[in-house]
C-alpha cells in the first residue's frame, strides 16, 4: 500500500522511503528536544498506529484464511514491525521503560481484537455541527479525561510544560478528524463560496478545539498565572496548526493528502516558520480544488 | 425550468453522453429509464455539477447546485453518524435552520442511532428526508425507489406528487416502470448515452410494451431453459 501511495506520488519507493523515514527521524527528535514526556507520546502514537491492525473485519478474514497458530504468529509480527520505527527511536534515547511499555502493548494488541465498532450512540457536544468532530469525538472520546488528568498531574507536581503538553495532546487528536477525506458529495451540497466555505470549517473546527481545550487552559492560567501569555500563545499555535491541516486536506480534494503535503506538513511541524509560505498555499490550492465542486 | 443542450461527456475516448437535448419544467416530474450503463447517473452528475462535460445546462437560477436536492443510487454515510446528525450536516450546509426533525421523520427512522445499523432501505429513506428538508427547486432522485419496502413506497410516491404541487422540478430514475408510470408527467428513455424517445403519460403503455419487447426479443429462448 505505501509503494503504491509513494508510486502515486510519482517517487521511486526507495527515496520515498528515505524521505519519510528522515521526516519521522526529524520530528521524534525534534519532539525529544522539547519534551521529556515524548517517550510515552511516541508510545501512544506507535499503539494508536498498531491498533488499526486490531480491526475485527480485517482479524476476520486473517483468520479465515490462516490457522490460529500462524494467525496468531501474524498479528504478533506484524504489529512489532509497524511499531520497530517507534521502538529504535525509543531505544536510541534511552527510554527503556516505554520501549518496554511499547513492546507489551503491540504484544497484547496482537493477541486481542479491538472492536471499535460499537453500536450504542456514544453523546457528543458536536451534534449541532457535523461532521468531523462528532465522529472524531467518538473515536477519541477517551483520550479526553487522559488529557485533563494530564493537566491535574501538572498542577499538582508544578509541571507547566507538561500543562502545555496536554493542550498540545488536544490539538494533535483535532488534526487527526481531519486525516480523512469526505465523500464529494457532501462538499457539493454546500450553498457556500470556496473561500467562505474554507472559513466555515476553519472556524468551527477552531471553536470546537477551544471547547475541548478550555478546561487545560483556565487551569493552568489559575495555577500558573506568570505563565498566562505562555499558555495563550501555545493556544495560537495550536489554532495556526489546526487551520494549517485543514487547508492542507482541501488542498487535495477531492483526493486524499498527498506525499507532498504530508511532506510540508511534517516540515511545518520541525520548522513552524515554513507556515508563512504553507498555509498561503494550502490556501490557494483549496480555493481551486474547491471551485471545481462549489461553483 | 432545466435546458440542456447538446450535452457529451467523455471518459477519456469512452463517451458516455452524446449531444443529449433535453428540457425539464416547472412542477412537472421526468422520469428517465434505460438500461444499466446507459448514462442515466452520469447525465444526472452533469446536471448536479459533479461532472465536467460538453454542452450546455442552464436555469433559472444562479447557481442550480444550490437549489438542487441530489438522491444517489447509493449513498454515502459516515461511520459513527447518526440519521439526525446526517440530515443536521446536509441541512447545515444549505445555511438553513433545522426544526421540528422528529414531526418531520416520516418514515419513522431511528434516528438517533448510528446510520451504519440501518438497512439499505432505511439509508435511501434517510438521504432522502434529508434533501427533502433542505427545501429545494429541483429534485434528482437516482432509483429513489430500489431497497425501499412497499410500505415507504407509497409515502414517496405521494412526496413526488406533493412536490410536483408545490411547482418542484423532480428528474427520476428507476427500473421499476410501474413506479415511474404512477408519478412521472413524461419518461425519457436513453439508451447507449443518447436520449432515443420521449413518452407523454398517455403512451406510457406503448413505450412500456415497446421496451419490453425490444429488450427481451429472443433472450429467453437463447437461455435453452428445459
Amino acid at each position: 500500500m505505501l509503494n503504491r501511495r509513494i508510486l502515486e506520488f510519482g517517487m521511486p519507493p526507495v527515496i520515498g522511503y528515505l524521505v519519510v523515514l528522515l521526516v519521522f527521524g526529524a520530528t521524534t527528535g525534534y519532539l525529544f528536544s522539547i519534551t521529556e514526556y515524548a517517550g510515552y507520546l511516541c508510545v501512544i502514537v506507535a499503539l494508536g498506529y498498531t491498533s488499526r491492525l486490531s480491526e475485527p473485519k480485517r482479524n476476520d478474514f486473517l483468520k479465515s484464511i490462516f490457522n490460529q497458530r500462524r494467525y496468531l504468529t501474524i498479528r504478533l509480527l506484524e504489529n512489532l514491525l509497524c511499531s520497530l520505527p517507534f521502538l529504535i527511536v525509543l531505544l536510541y534515547h534511552g527510554a527503556l521503560t516505554e520501549s518496554l511499555l511499547l513492546i507489551v502493548g503491540v504484544m497484547l494488541g496482537g493477541l486481542f481484537q479491538i472492536n471499535t465498532n460499537f453500536n450504542t450512540t456514544i453523546p457528543t457536544p458536536f451534534g449541532r455541527k457535523p461532521f468531523e468532530y462528532v465522529i472524531g469525538f467518538r473515536t477519541t472520546f477517551f483520550i479526553f479525561p487522559f488529557a485533563y488528568l494530564i493537566t491535574a498531574i501538572a498542577i499538582s507536581t508544578g509541571n507547566f510544560n507538561l500543562g502545555i503538553a496536554s493542550i498540545a495532546l488536544i490539538a494533535l487528536v483535532c488534526m487527526s478528524y481531519y486525516s480523512k477525506t469526505e465523500n464529494e458529495y457532501f462538499v457539493w451540497n454546500f450553498a457556500l463560496s470556496p473561500k467562505r466555505f474554507l472559513l466555515v470549517k476553519i472556524k468551527s473546527c477552531l471553536l470546537n478545539f477551544t471547547f475541548l481545550s478550555i478546561p487545560n487552559m483556565l487551569a493552568l492560567s489559575f495555577f500558573f498565572p506568570s505563565n498566562s501569555p505562555i499558555v495563550a500563545l501555545s493556544f495560537l499555535v495550536c489554532c495556526i496548526y489546526l487551520a494549517t491541516i485543514v487547508l492542507a486536506k482541501y488542498s487535495a480534494f477531492p483526493n486524499k493528502l498527498g506525499l507532498a503535503q504530508e511532506i510540508l506538513v511534517g516540515i511545518s511541524f520541525v520548522m513552524p516558520l515554513i507556515l508563512v509560505a504553507t498555509i498561503p498555499l494550502f490556501y490557494s490550492q483549496s480555493v481551486t480544488k474547491l471551485k471545481a465542486i462549489l461553483e | 425550468m432545466i435546458s440542456i443542450t447538446n450535452l457529451s461527456k467523455f471518459y477519456e475516448s469512452n463517451q458516455v453522453l452524446n449531444a443529449v437535448n433535453l428540457e425539464f419544467g416547472k412542477g412537472a416530474v421526468h422520469g428517465i429509464v434505460g438500461e444499466n450503463g446507459a448514462g442515466k447517473t452520469t447525465l444526472f452528475r452533469c446536471i448536479a455539477g459533479l461532472e465536467t462535460y460538453e454542452g450546455q445546462i442552464s436555469s433559472d437560477f444562479d447557481k442550480l447546485k444550490n437549489h438542487l436536492g441530489l438522491l444517489p443510487t447509493d449513498p454515502f454515510f459516515f461511520a459513527k453518524i447518526t440519521g439526525k446528525e446526517y440530515i443536521q450536516l446536509l441541512v447545515n450546509s444549505r445555511q438553513l435552520k433545522l426544526k421540528n426533525t422528529e414531526d418531520r421523520n416520516v418514515f419513522d427512522l431511528p434516528l438517533d442511532q448510528y446510520v451504519s445499523t440501518y438497512s439499505t432501505g432505511m439509508k435511501k429513506k434517510l438521504a432522502l428526508t434529508a434533501i427533502l428538508l433542505q427545501e429545494n427547486e429541483v429534485f434528482i432522485l437516482d432509483e429513489p425507489f430500489n431497497g425501499v419496502d412497499l410500505q415507504s413506497n407509497f409515502v414517496l410516491v405521494e412526496i413526488i406528487k406533493k412536490l410536483r404541487g408545490l411547482d418542484k422540478t423532480v428528474i427520476i430514475s428507476s427500473h421499476i416502470f410501474s413506479t415511474l408510470a404512477d408519478t412521472c408527467d413524461k419518461i425519457h428513455l436513453m439508451k447507449n448515452g443518447e436520449m432515443v424517445k420521449v413518452a407523454e403519460q398517455k403512451d406510457f403503455g406503448d413505450l412500456e410494451t415497446e421496451m419490453k419487447d425490444f429488450t427481451i426479443g429472443n433472450r429467453i429462448e437463447k437461455l435453452g431453459l428445459k
